[in-house]
């Protein structure tokens, strides 16, 4: 299908923010492997727990939803989701979940290894799927779980009560966490972090902003696997670093007129959902050959985590994408749509995120609505193969652009 | 009056919540739909309204698939559609809290799929035993004051609010009393299921005084006797069709843990100063339950616990489909079960289900096992 022909590559270059961004996820894993090797704690935690807390303390910890992603993308999802539905997991469950109890059971996987926790840091701004999906870690493996709960706002604005709520549960979370780990919590080194992930953040917004541009400097394709850094590393100095190389590698594909988009860019689309790990050659290759190039995804606008204070971390982890109103979420979406000159949305109908996709329905009409353009969905899995069909995904990407053909006729 | 009559009253009942709604509205009251799994029913009570729950119906889905893809479990998807079809028609106001990610999802739908309805949210804290969540607990409570009182027009007051907890702690104990009678007496599990499921339906001080004369009754009446008895648990086991085939089969449920049953009358409003701060207390005290945070599955400490209690033999799940909370708590549940000793069986339940076959035969050769 349209791949680019592969001519022989350079060797990469390690100043490139691909190189130093795949640099610092599998240094993520590394670093982990070694302390635990050295005896030291390492913890699971969830792509939404205020990183801060461990970064401050300087605790090891993984990442169990990028490994199930890590594992998906490079064909061991079915396998390891087989082994937890043999245990009696439900093929209902998410399979970022049903991939790491797999995990936990099978102790290593060749796509990508993990230390196994002697604690976890559960939060449940994203889902609370992930309160049950740790509860069973921490049960079966007998071990502390750290539990932030950060409520799905059913309002526009986080109101102060919850502010106050999860404000009072940082400081359990860190005073569990002294105690259980016998590290120190330092003011001092916290006003470092959060100064760190504040660059991380702006430079990782300004670069995915950069597709306000036509053509866009990149493939949005770029940000979902660029995001894993923002996951897993945002407190730590080398991936501010490297998001501001990748937001000058941006500025200057812009000024050459060069893209990473490798085809010509002929409709530009929004992105909806978590990217189909299984199928993301697929995926991306069926936008790539029509010209379809995904310009943004609400992933441009996560990851905000720019604060002032230690209120102010507690807020922005209120709000996060799946945490907020439909009002709240579908107006981020819009201004992405329009800021960066969307002319249709693919939606990703996620079996395994019941929360993503439980009211996206009715949001992407809103959005579409809203910026006149066309809205599709495909139905799919972020990790689970069995629940993608490559014939129908093809139908709704071709409907999308024909009918984003036609709006341009009509101009 | 006799058992029957009683049991035919509270069938009547649980059959018909649209002939209740209509009841309650021609006597000139306000109704506010709850749905599952918690509310502070306690508190729209003591504002004169009347609570009535929605754990939607078996039916086929239609409308609601305009809001939901296929993979939502079915009670959110008919409580969507009920709304949609205007089933729902005078109620004034719907309290739904986020307690899982479905949960979340329906009010956010429901704002646009059921206009004419209010969505009153209820953001329950998940760490709800530190004196912070308790606090939180009590913000969720004022703001659902405050969208009653909107909605509605009623006012709160603490005095109202400390004689509704009473009257909710009333009906507790007789809830309580008749699961632990219905374990003995001769009742089937359909007239279990509607002595709960009615409860729903009306006030609570109705429902306590027909059901504490049923207790009487029941405790005067004959015993079953030579009954395989089973715990059930689950969210949701109100289907005749299913519930049918266990007294077909001589199956007794002695215990449940179904959250639209037993679960929901575990634990009292305790005796405080402030009746809000009480009622908070309540949620705090709460447990063994799949939506509510539990890192040492005390839930399934206490199903095997209860199990053996009632000399049940066996553990029936009765497993809502697209239910990930239970579905993460089953193996736990199923490895405890093991251990004990105790026979276990996972049925999948759905509200589209209009074909029983496999769940009777399952059934079935559940009983022979023994
Ligand atoms: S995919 Fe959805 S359900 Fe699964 S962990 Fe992520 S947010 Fe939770
Ligand atoms: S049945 Fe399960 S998934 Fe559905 S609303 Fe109840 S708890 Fe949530």
């Amino acid at each position: 299908m349209g791949e680019e022909v592969k001519k022989s590559r350079p060797a990469p270059d390690p100043n490139s923010a691909k190189f130093k961004l795949g640099q610092i996820a599998a240094k993520a894993y590394s670093d982990a492997m070694e302390a635990k090797a050295r005896g030291e704690m390492v913890g699971w935690c969830a792509s939404n727990f205020p990183v801060e807390i461990p970064e401050t303390l300087g605790l090891y910890v993984c990442y169990p939803e990028n490994q199930a992603a890590g594992i998906a993308a490079r064909g061991g999802g079915e396998r390891m989701c087989n082994i937890s539905e043999g245990e009696g997991y439900s093929n209902d469950i998410c399979a970022y979940a049903r991939i790491s109890l797999a995990y936990m059971k099978a102790k290593e996987a060749p796509e990508q290894n993990m230390p196994l926790p002697d604690f976890v840091l559960c939060c449940n701004n994203i889902c609370n799927c992930m309160i049950k999906w740790y509860e069973n870690i921490a049960k079966e493996l007998d071990i502390p779980m750290i539990m932030i709960d950060i409520p799905f706002n059913p309002d526009y604005e986080v109101s102060d009560a919850e502010v106050e709520y999860i404000k009072a549960q940082f400081w359990d979370a860190i005073h569990q966490l002294e105690e259980y780990t016998g590290k120190k919590w330092s003011d001092e080194r916290f006003k470092e972090v959060m100064e760190i992930s504040g660059r991380s953040s702006r430079a990782w917004i300004e670069a995915a902003s950069q597709a306000k541009y036509v053509p866009s400097p990149f493939n949005g394709f770029d940000l979902l696997n660029h995001m894993a850094v923002m996951v897993t590393a945002r407190g730590k100095a080398e991936a501010a670093e490297a998001m501001e190389t990748l937001l000058k590698e941006y500025k200057e594909n812009h000024e050459k007129g060069v893209s990473t988009f490798r085809a010509e860019e002929k409709y530009r689309i929004m992105f909806e959902g978590i990217a189909c790990w299984p199928w993301l050659r697929v995926t991306s290759t069926g936008l790539k050959s029509r010209g379809i190039n995904m310009v943004t995804t609400i992933y441009a606008d996560a990851f905000g985590y720019i604060y002032e204070d230690f209120d102010g971390m507690c807020r922005a982890y209120a709000n996060v994408p799946n945490a907020m109103n439909l009002e709240h979420a579908r107006d981020k979406r819009i201004k992405l749509c329009r800021d960066n000159s969307v002319e249709g949305v693919l939606v990703h109908t996620n079996r395994s995120c019941k929360l993503w996709s439980g009211f996206m329905p009715e949001m992407s009409r809103q959005i579409g609505e809203a910026c006149g353009i066309p809205v599709a969905s495909f139905d799919g899995d972020q990790a689970d193969p069995r629940n993608f069909s490559e014939a129908q995904y093809d139908t709704r990407v071709q409907g999308l652009m024909e009918i984003m053909e036609a709006n341009k006729g009509g101009n | 009056m006799a058992v029957n009559e009683l049991l035919a009253q509270l069938h009547e009942v649980a059959a018909s919540p649209k002939k209740q709604l209509d009841k309650y509205l021609k006597e000139g009251k306000k109704v506010v739909a709850v749905t599952p799994v918690y509310t502070p029913q306690e508190i729209i009570h003591s504002m004169g309204l009347v609570p009535m729950g929605v754990w939607g119906a078996d039916m086929e889905i239609n409308e609601a698939k305009k809001y939901y893809p296929a993979f939502i479990c079915s009670i959110m998807q008919t409580v969507l559609e009920l709304g949609i079809k205007g089933e729902y028609e005078g109620v004034s106001a719907i309290v739904i809290p986020s307690l899982c990610d479905s949960l979340k999802t329906l009010g956010q739908n429901w704002k646009y799929a059921v206009k004419d309805i209010p969505f009153i949210p209820m953001t329950y804290p998940q760490n709800r035993k530190p004196a912070y969540g308790i606090k939180f607990t009590k913000a969720g409570y004022e703001r659902v004051i405050r969208d009653l009182e909107v909605a509605t027009g009623a006012h709160f007051s603490e005095f109202a609010l400390a004689e509704s907890n009473k009257i909710y702690n009333e009906h507790n104990a007789v809830m309580r009393e008749f699961a632990e009678i219905a374990a003995e007496a001769e009742i089937t599990a359909v007239q279990r299921s509607d002595v709960f499921k009615s409860a729903w339906f009306m006030l609570p001080e109705e429902h306590t005084a027909i059901v504490r004369k049923l207790n009487e009754e029941l405790k005067n009446g004959p015993k079953a006797e030579g009954k395989l008895k089973v715990l059930v648990t689950g969210i949701l086991a109100d289907s005749p069709n299913l519930l049918k085939t266990f007294d077909e089969n001589g199956i007794k449920i002695v215990a449940d843990d179904v959250a639209h049953e037993s679960r929901q009358y575990r634990t009292d409003v305790p005796d405080m100063e402030n009746p809000v701060d009480a009622l908070a207390q309540k949620f705090a005290d709460m447990d063994n339950c799949t939506l509510l945070y539990d890192r040492d599955k005390k839930r399934v400490d206490y199903i095997i616990e209860q199990a053996k209690k009632h000399d049940a033999k066996g553990v029936i799940v009765l497993m809502t489909k697209f239910c990930d909370p239970e579905e993460f708590d089953y193996v736990p549940i199923k490895r405890a079960c093991d251990a004990a000793g105790l026979m276990h069986l996972n049925i999948e339940v759905d509200r589209q289900m209009v074909n029983y076959e496999q769940a009777h035969t399952m059934i079935q050769a559940f009983k022979e096992m023994f």
